[in-house]
């Protein structure tokens, strides 16, 4: 081989090699300054969390996954490389959760206190804590994956109560149904006309009522006045002097009672004399009425009161004449 | 070694440019995971497939058709030893080496593309292909170039000298080298992804 293309060999190998360790560093972010500090959590599980996988504080990422494994009594240990650098909270706790739908997950360091209101993420904190040791406590959230298994869950659940509801109303129900819903229209419809007739009189028992009502509101003002009265007359002494005033009154009554007394005995005293009279009245109608006497004929007899009808027509007749032709009946000469 | 690795690389390079190019609509991740893990060493070893692979069937079958290779084993000389071995050996060698260029190149135009043509910044970009990238990634694609390059310098190792007499059985020889050599890739890389992932 000749000189030179052992140069070239020999500087492609370099560059190739250069290019591998250096990529695979830089990719890798391996801390060759010792610019990282080293620090443990623990945890039941990591969910999706690998080697690589981001560390962040209040959503910077400060850091990177560096190993996971597993340790006694069931526990997963995560190792982290943190920058020197950043301050981290005074208890730092780690919660692995996914941190996007692309299956990316990472690593979310807080401040243990206070504890997250999640009681699963708060228990698997506690129960980590409990543990005891350096490493930070630590908890996973379910990833998306867990969520859709148990969103699929729910729907086949809500699945089985719409078979279980398809089920109970099948045809045979569903024409019941319908049925019931008829009749409930047409007694709601009968409802309807019978409140559409008892309008009228529930409104004449409305009125009657509002009536009644006034009435009573009428009375309660007159007994009002009247209990207003009677203690205004209470307050006054007028009572006093009222009873007093009837007190007189009823002796008064008393006295014309006593009078009427005397005029009825006085009555009666002369009731044989005014039966006498009533007698006699009634045999003089009696006569009259039988066209006895003067005065029975002219009450019966036609003929004389038309020849009184005719006399007195004929007076008037000569009147008028007298008034009309005055020198026919009466010459006066003075001279 | 020189002919086979270093004058090999600007072809591979072209290639990888392209093949950085092409998942445009990926992230740093995707990118980078398939540039070191499938296309970088694949398509390299296609494309060292048909150059590596067609010249050494060509050299070996007209050394056979001129009897050069009755020759050697004339004077002693084991003709897998001095012509098969230091080949293949030469190509193990520096399949890697001009892969782990092609990786570099490829990986860096896929950032250049998706910088420019998807508005994607340098540490989204980053982010993604750190966040999903293990040391594995690049051996194993180191790996199986390694492998891909031992067996397109066998293949034209063996179709060189089974080549017929003339220039038209070079020619065919040469051509059943390359197509023997780009098989032999895809089964090797379907081997490698059993084995190793």
């Amino acid at each position: 081989m000749k000189r030179s293309n052992e140069f070239a060999v020999g500087l492609a190998v370099l560059a190739a090699l250069a290019l591998v360790i250096g990529g695979a560093l830089w990719l890798s972010e391996t801390d060759v300054n010792q610019k990282q500090v080293t620090y443990h959590a623990r945890f039941r599980t990591v969910g999706g969390l690998g080697v690589g996988s981001p560390v962040t504080l209040r959503g910077v990422r400060v850091g990177r996954v560096e190993a996971i494994r597993l340790v006694e009594e069931e526990w997963v240990e995560t190792e982290f490389s943190i920058d020197r650098a950043v301050r981290l909270p005074g208890r730092p706790a780690v919660v692995s959760a996914s941190a996007s739908l692309f299956g990316e997950w990472s690593a979310n360091i807080f401040n243990y206190e206070p504890l997250p209101t999640d009681p699963n993420l708060r228990n698997a904190l506690l129960e980590s804590d409990q543990a005891g040791g350096d490493a930070w406590p630590g908890a996973t959230l379910p990833d998306i994956g867990q969520l859709t298994a148990q969103a699929s869950r729910i729907a086949g659940d809500v699945g089985d109560i719409t078979n279980r509801i398809g089920q109970a109303f099948d045809s045979t129900a569903l024409k019941n149904l319908q049925q019931s819903v008829k009749d409930l229209a047409e007694i709601s419809g009968r409802l309807v006309t019978f409140a559409g007739a008892q309008t009228t009189r529930i409104d004449r028992v409305s009125q009657n009522v509002t009536t009644t009502s006034d009435a009573f509101a009428g009375v309660a003002r007159t007994f009002q006045n009247a209990v207003a009265r009677l203690d205004t007359a209470t307050a006054d002494n007028e009572l006093k002097d009222i009873l007093e005033n009837s007190r007189v009154s009823s002796s008064d009554l008393r006295a014309a009672a006593a009078d009427l007394r005397s005029v009825m005995a006085a009555a009666r005293d002369n009731q044989a004399g005014l039966v006498s009279v009533v007698q006699q009245a009634d045999s003089l109608m009696t006569r009259i009425q039988e066209g006895n006497g003067t005065l029975g004929m002219l009450a019966t007899d036609s003929t004389l009161y038309r020849e009184t009808t005719m006399t007195v027509i004929q007076f008037r007749e000569l009147l008028t004449d007298i008034k009309a032709n005055p020198k026919k009946y009466l010459k006066i000469s003075v001279f | 070694m020189r002919r086979l690795g270093v004058d090999s690389v600007p072809i591979a390079l072209f290639i990888a440019v392209f093949t950085g190019a092409v998942p445009m609509y990926f992230v740093g991740a995707l990118v980078g995971k398939t540039i070191m893990m499938e296309l970088g060493p694949v398509l390299t070893g296609m494309a060292l497939a048909g150059r590596v692979g067609a010249s050494i069937a060509a050299e070996l079958g007209t050394m056979k058709v001129t009897e050069q290779v009755d020759a050697l084993e004339t004077l002693a000389y084991d003709r897998n030893s001095y012509l098969i071995v230091p080949r293949v050996l030469a190509a193990t060698l520096m399949f890697p080496v001009v892969t782990a260029f092609a990786m570099s190149v490829g990986v860096f135009s896929g950032w250049i593309t998706a910088i420019n043509l998807l508005d994607l910044s340098s540490p989204d970009f980053l982010k993604g292909l750190k966040l999903f990238y293990r040391f594995k990634d690049i051996w194993f694609g180191l790996i199986k170039s390694a492998s891909f390059g031992a067996a397109v310098a066998l293949m034209g190792c063996l179709r060189g000298l089974d080549a017929q007499a003339g220039a038209a059985g070079v020619g065919l020889s040469t051509t059943r080298a390359v197509v023997l050599g780009c098989e032999a890739i895809l089964v090797l890389d379907a081997f490698w992804a059993l084995v190793l992932l």
